[in-house]
């Protein structure tokens, strides 16, 4: 077996905050092998933005990666220099964001931005550099795309903003993409386009992508493996088929019975009790044990570790095991 | 028998936004010439993408806009024109939910504080006999007493809508419009909202119009079921016929555009070309023409109406269900 494109071990990255310290990733592992699609999944605030900032080494203050390694194509991105990082990141990764708005400049237009990224990472310039701006313009569906260079990005719908970022994220020839909730922000019709234009951008170019998502649908049509994270830990991962057809985790459980699904039987959802809390300071145990149905008195008091359970199948529960 | 409300040919128009040179002032329709009407205990899911007027539709109702012309009966009673003293009494009988349960909350105020304001403003309760009333309320939206004294920035998103569920619970209305209420919940959150909105539907008899983009919450609370595009309806029905065989090809673009939950399920699915036009400047005979998979020439010249083409399924296509029809 080849070596994956990306492993990430024991990663940690805490919040050093005034009120005290938040162990926003509390140690995760994982990897994907080059053309693979990996999608993190979980609720808002279970760390899955900071994994990809982390990963890029843009975590923000008062955060700061404390521990493990991040091996990107045989080297530990984490020892690389500053000036070495800046060249991984948008030339061999690439990185698209929720909300493409604030990633755009909005005083530039189009071709100055994609211009840049192709000046730095590929030393164009000139007529050349158009050309290919207008070429990526094109791959990623917009129409008209010489024009479209001149276009500020308040000038554009949403769907388009996020093509522009997609085309941007592309630039470099990317081997992995890592995009956080790229289609969250788009009606369901632009969202279809996305995602197809994603996957078939994955198929032509092998290129591996780390997708950010809470949306069980998107994960499902979308990725190959998955990862369930809550509180900033891995509970539960495996390929996306086990996961959705054999969930061992009662937190990976409760997901996919609370969701209302197109075209079943209406019947009362089952929700999970409680909600996320931030004891993740002060708990020694499992984190999802306040709100576990199948919880146990070791559970509250020590933290199972992720373990294989089946081939290709990792989870985080003493039920599991 | 009568609906509970009744909307007719309901429009409203806004300025565009202006351009950095001025120029003159053009209006578009956020809303255009709508009619449906909702009888007492049903819940009717108002469903359509980003910007295709279903907030400004429910705003309208509940007269927090005024529309440019068109009617709404409740209870009979044309609201449209009415003045704000004769509007007051019927206000308390309808309610709003709204999305973001934090801008909704106003954060200086203590929540029995705000939970109690309806009632002292509709003189439902005093001072004194508020907190008994609201206590119950917390209770009704599974939210302990033990938080009265507490402030809106020290709750859960989840925890802030059981708020505003509470609020609206307050006054004892009979219809409750819900704009997107857990579009901006985690999943296992949702699903306690969801769940919560159907128990005191119950418990209470009410009539929901619940606005959302998202079509599988929909179809799991909403008896039936319309469709917004640029300003205008262009599907309404029961919920389980619209959703098994939808007559608008627009209906269908967006079932089939929701991501299934089930992997390796290669659904077909006809991707919508092309994004939405702008309100602005819509385009000619039906709105949808230029994104439609089954338009012919008519569809550029003529704009079809909303109209019967089953029992209960109304729809504007000229070619209304015969697509579905014949693939099936
Ligand atoms: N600037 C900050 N200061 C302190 N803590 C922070 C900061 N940013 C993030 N965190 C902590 O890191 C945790 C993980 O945040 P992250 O943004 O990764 O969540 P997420 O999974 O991406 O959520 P969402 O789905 O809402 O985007 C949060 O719960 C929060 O406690
Ligand atoms: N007060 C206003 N002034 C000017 N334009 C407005 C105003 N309110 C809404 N609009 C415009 O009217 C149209 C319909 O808006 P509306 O908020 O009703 O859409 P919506 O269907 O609720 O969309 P969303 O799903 O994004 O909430 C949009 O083009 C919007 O920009
Ligand atoms: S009227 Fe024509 S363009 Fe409009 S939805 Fe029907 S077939 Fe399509
Ligand atoms: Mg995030
Ligand atoms: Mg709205």
């Amino acid at each position: 077996m080849t070596s994956p494109l990306l492993t990430v071990s024991s990663l940690k990255t805490y919040f050093f905050t005034p009120r005290g310290l938040i162990k926003a990733i509390g140690g995760i592992d994982f990897s994907i092998a080059a053309g693979r699609t990996l999608a993190l999944v979980g609720e808002s605030g279970c760390g899955k933005s900071m994994t990809a900032l982390s990963i890029l080494r843009l975590v923000p203050e008062p955060g700061r990666i404390v521990d493990g390694k991040i091996v990107f194509s045989g080297e530990d991105l984490l020892r690389l220099p500053t000036t070495e990082m800046r060249r991984i990141r948008g030339n061999q990764i690439g990185m698209i964001f929720q909300e493409p708005m604030t990633s755009l400049n909005p005083v530039f237009t189009v071709k100055r931005q994609i211009g840049e990224v192709l000046e730095l990472h590929r030393g164009l310039h000139g007529p050349e550099q158009e050309e290919e701006a207008a070429a990526l313009l094109h791959q990623v569906g917009i129409p008209d795309p010489r024009n479209r260079l001149a276009s500020y990005p308040h000038q554009l719908s949403g769907g388009m903003r996020q093509r522009v970022m997609i085309a941007m994220a592309l630039a470099g020839h990317p081997q992995l993409l890592i995009a956080d909730e790229p289609t969250t922000a788009l009606d369901v019709t632009i969202q279809a386009q996305i995602l197809e234009l994603l996957s078939e951008l994955r198929r032509s170019r092998g290129m591996a992508m780390l997708l950010i998502s809470h949306d069980l649908g998107v994960v499902a049509e979308t990725a190959d493996a998955v990862a369930i994270m809550y509180a900033g830990l891995i509970m539960e991962a495996a390929d996306v088929e086990i996961l959705f057809n054999d969930p061992r985790h009662p937190y990976t459980r409760g997901l996919l019975a609370c969701i209302p699904r197109l075209g079943e039987a209406r019947q009362r959802l089952v929700p999970i009790p409680g909600q996320v809390t931030d004891s993740r300071e002060n708990s020694d145990g499992c984190p999802f044990a306040p709100r576990c149905n199948e919880v146990m008195e070791q559970c509250r008091h020590h933290l199972p570790p992720l373990r294989e359970v089946a081939p290709q199948h990792q989870v985080r529960c003493w039920k599991a095991l | 028998m009568n609906p509970l409300l009744s909307v007719q040919n309901l429009t409203k128009t806004f300025a565009a936004p202006q351009g950095p040179l001025g120029g003159k002032e053009q209006r578009f329709r956020a809303v255009d010439n709508i009619s449906f009407d909702l009888a007492a205990g049903e819940t009717l899911g108002l469903v359509g993408e980003s910007g295709c007027g279903k907030s400004t539709t429910g705003r309208l109702i509940l007269r927090l806009l005024d529309a440019d012309s068109g009617a709404v009966f409740f209870h009979g009673e044309d609201l449209v024109p009415m003045g704000k003293k004769a509007l007051r009494p019927r206000r308390r009988q309808m309610q709003m939910i709204f999305q973001d349960p934090f801008s909704s909350l106003n954060p200086r105020c203590k929540i029995g504080d705000i939970v109690a304001e309806p009632l002292l403003i509709h003189g439902l309760a005093t001072p004194a006999t508020a907190r008994g009333l609201v206590t119950e309320l917390l209770a009704t939206v599974g939210l302990n007493s033990d938080i009265l004294d507490r402030y809106p920035h020290e709750f859960s998103g989840g925890q802030r809508q059981r708020i505003g569920i509470a609020r609206a619970l307050a006054v004892k209305p009979e219809l409750i419009i819900a704009d997107e209420p857990v579009s901006a919940l985690d999943l296992s959150i949702q699903a306690q909202v969801i769940n919560l909105l159907d128990d005191i539907q119950q418990q209470f008899g009410l009539t929901y119009l619940f606005i959302s983009h998202d079509l599988s919450v929909v179809e799991h609370l909403c008896t039936r079921v319309a469709v917004m595009y640029l300003g205008r309806i262009v599907e309404i029905a029961p919920a389980l016929e619209l959703y098994r065989a939808p007559f608008h090809p627009y209906t269908e673009a967006l079932l089939q555009a929701v991501p299934r939950p089930i992997p390796g399920r290669q659904h077909k699915r006809i991707l919508l070309q092309g994004e939405i036009p702008s309100p602005l400047a819509p385009p000619s005979g039906c709105h949808f023409h230029p994104r439609c998979l089954y338009a012919r020439p008519m569809c550029r010249e003529l704009s079809p109406a909303l109209s019967e083409h089953d029992p209960g399924r109304f729809a504007a296509c000229h070619f209304a269900g015969e697509f579905s029809r014949n693939r099936a």
